[in-house]
């Protein structure tokens, strides 16, 4: 016990030396921020509440929503309805009372073609018509002249096999030889032009 | 002491910091959740759970079923199968194509490209997208699972241990009532070697009356009360059951995105 450390003097309070950083350790720590880095960007999501998983982030999460098959082609025509024609005719298609009358049933939807259909939104609408019974007069705009074929087509398609609608599809080919018939600036359709026009 | 005070905020600091991150954070990002849109249906998900069934899960927590069963299903990767659904009107060019391509457990880039190859030869196709990992193999869901799946449940029943299987598409998974409460009473009578303790005490056998009950549980010779007794789910036992057939993980959402499997057609 002859070599034991003097030790030090009572009422000061022992202190470590100061001395540089090593040089290994900065680079040791550098290392795992950057690996840190590595695996915070792969498996954070960045903190996208939408992001589980087995997905990196949002950007390939939106890449593996499924987009193909009878049931996206149905939920992206509904979408497109509800956009342009919803807020008036209802998301249900039973219209509004005072803004635009119903669709579900009317006899201007579930006729054999969609000759008179398409013209209403591509020309537009005025004057006193019946649907379904009950007598209207308002104006409509032509709501479908500035979309495009396949949209108006996708629209016209949904409303016509929508809320118990059993008719057929509309192809955009079809929507685009009705649009090219009626010329740059079509006069508003009434309900007898419409009625004389073929089904 | 020396530095009290900085030893006092460091502290404060560090619990103030791991409340930040466990507490208030995860408050932020699922605090607000609610019902969320079903893909490509006009559906919302989840349901609240019907009476029978919120009261059942008071009893699946009562009796500790979360101690051996999970909640959760983890899911390892996506993949893409591309599905031909008409050949067109090429229907040689495109077989030869088929035969050249690969179709199935593709990623998003190359599903895209051999779908439009198949939609430039004239065939037309189909993207599907499935879950994959080892959970999803064994059939326990069809998806991982979502802060949304528990949106009604008070407490989640999450739990940590597989002795059992999971249980969070039980309801897709065994569909029949009957199957889960005979499961309950008899475990053994249904599944080989399981390890779960029956849980007879959520039934009474008792004497036959007049008429049999209907609710009687149709029991093999082996595990059935002796002649004239027959066993009757209790009120609890309908409830858990209840809990059970509501456990539907099963929809596509857009935090989960999976291609549903078609229908059966009737």
């Amino acid at each position: 016990m002859s070599d034991e450390t003097p030790s030090p003097k009572s009422g000061t309070e022992p202190t470590a030396a100061r001395s540089h950083l090593p040089m290994w350790t900065l680079v040791v720590l550098l290392t795992l921020l950057y690996l840190g880095g590595i695996y915070f960007d792969h498996h954070s999501g960045w903190f996208d509440r939408q992001v589980y998983a087995p997905f990196d982030n949002a950007v390939q999460l939106e890449a593996y929503q499924p987009k193909s098959g009878a049931a996206a082609a149905l939920a992206a025509r509904k979408k497109s309805y509800e956009a342009v024609c919803g807020t008036c005719h209802g998301n249900d298609g039973i219209g509004k009372a005072g803004q635009a009358p119903q669709l579900a049933g009317s006899e201007y939807v579930i006729t054999r073609g969609f000759n008179r259909l398409a013209h209403i939104p591509l020309a537009g609408i005025n004057g006193p018509i019946k649907v379904a019974g009950k007598d209207w007069n308002m104006a409509m705009a032509a709501m479908g002249a500035a979309l495009p074929d396949a949209d108006l087509a996708n629209i016209l398609t949904y409303i016509r096999g929508s809320w118990g609608n059993k008719a057929g599809e509309v192809t955009a080919e079809d929507i685009k030889a009705i649009r090219a018939s009626l010329g740059a600036r079509p006069q508003a359709m009434t309900a007898e032009t419409l009625q004389a026009l073929p089904e | 002491m020396k530095n009290g005070f900085v030893i006092f905020l460091s502290v404060a600091a560090v619990m103030l910091l791991s409340w930040g991150a466990l507490v208030l954070a995860p408050q932020m990002q699922l605090g607000g959740a609610r019902q969320v849109p079903v893909l490509n249906s006009t559906d919302v998900y989840p349901l609240a759970r019907p009476g029978t069934a919120a009261q059942g899960l008071q009893v699946y927590r009562a009796n500790g079923c979360a101690a051996c069963h999970t909640e959760q299903v983890q899911q390892d990767g996506v993949a893409c199968d591309v599905v031909l659904l008409s050949p067109g009107k090429n229907p040689s060019a495109v077989s030869n194509l088929l035969a050249t391509l690969k179709l199935t457990g593709l990623d998003e880039g190359s599903a895209l490209s051999a779908s439009d190859r198949i939609a430039a030869a004239g065939g037309k196709v189909e993207t599907r997208i499935r879950a994959t990992g080892s959970d999803i193999a064994r059939g326990w869901g069809l998806r991982h699972s979502v802060a949304e799946d528990f949106l009604y449940d008070y407490p989640v029943a999450l739990g940590s241990l597989r002795v059992g299987p999971d249980l969070a598409d039980v309801g897709r998974r065994l569909p029949d009532p009957n199957w889960q409460l005979q499961h309950l009473y008899a475990p053994r009578s249904l599944v080989k070697g399981s390890v779960m303790p029956p849980f007879r005490y959520l039934f009474e056998t008792r004497k036959i009356g007049a008429v049999p009950s209907p609710d009687a549980l149709n029991l093999p010779a082996e595990f059935a009360p002796a002649a004239g007794y027959e066993v009757v789910p209790k009120p609890e036992a309908k409830q858990l059951v209840a809990y059970l057939m509501s456990l539907h993980t099963d929809v596509p959402l857009y935090n989960a995105p999976f291609t549903p499997p078609a229908p059966l057609k009737p």
